[in-house]
């Protein structure tokens, strides 16, 4: 068995950026569990809609163990970027430098959860509810780069074959 | 010849439509965030669906607002239902429909 690994190249302000929305992201995850976080509801959202019996049960026993998933996925992504300065000028003419980013077969879904993730938290921010919807807010522009990110390592997981068996 | 001290009684034959599977169901809603190819590959590695299946049941989602994407007792179910929701999919566990 090959160790698969997926390669996808990314510019330094690029990684700074992400490294700063998966921060972020476990912030929110460790900060906001019980105080009814509409994003972290989306992130948890219950199977059996309108049974509030069988949801209370089944909430109350899956969902932290569901957001310690989401947090370790996180650190999982985030160790595979690198460290950076709260500022991001101090990349200075580095901050378009391109380098391949290596992804394991083992961080790969870490991965694509996490972006997966990122942008439902903006989404619910934005009060995205249709496929086109778009505005002025910038963090629209984030919602549409990370999704970008997203694509692009999901086609190298693809064409690499990575989980899909042989 | 000898004949058995009990005879099965062959007038005991179950019944088994007095006892369906009862199947359940995953259901995978429509939602504006997630990526077709996503989806779709979310289909393909976590279930094992070929291509042409997860394809078929990622558009079945993004037209007609949902689809079903696996059938069987409810406790699998559930477990499927929590991967689904792991992979930031919005999924839910219903009854098969009689």
């Amino acid at each position: 068995m090959t160790a698969i690994t997926i390669s996808t190249p990314i510019t330094a302000v690029e990684e700074l950026h992400l490294a700063r929305l998966v921060d972020d992201f476990l912030e929110l995850i460790d900060t906001s569990r019980d105080v009814g976080d509409p994003a972290v509801e989306r992130l948890t959202p219950s199977p059996y809609p309108g049974d509030q019996g069988s949801t209370a049960a089944f909430a109350e026993a899956t969902r932290n163990d569901l957001l310690d998933r989401r947090a370790a996925d996180a650190r999982r992504m985030r160790a595979s970027l690198g460290d950076f300065d709260e500022d991001p000028t101090a990349l200075g003419d580095a901050a378009l430098e391109s380098r391949d980013l290596a992804i394991s077969l083992d961080e790969l879904d870490p991965w694509l959860r996490t972006l997966t993730a990122i942008r439902l938290v903006i989404a619910t921010r934005l009060g995205i509810t249709a496929d086109d919807d778009s505005g002025e807010d910038g963090r629209h522009q984030v919602y549409d780069w990370v999704g970008y990110r997203l694509e692009l390592l999901i086609q190298a997981a693809d064409d690499a074959g990575a989980g899909l068996g042989s | 010849m000898t004949v058995p001290a009990a005879v099965p009684s062959l007038d005991e034959a179950t019944d088994l439509q007095a006892a369906p599977l009862e199947p359940w169901q995953v259901v995978v809603w429509n939602d504006p965030v997630n990526l077709m190819s996503y989806v779709v590959r979310v289909f393909r590695t976590y279930f094992g669906y070929s291509l042409d299946r997860a394809t078929a049941l990622m558009l079945a989602v993004h037209h007609e607002g949902h689809a079903v994407v696996a059938t069987g007792p409810r406790e699998t179910m559930e477990v499927h239902a929590q991967a689904m929701h792991d992979f930031g999919l919005w999924a839910t566990v219903r009854k098969a429909p009689l």
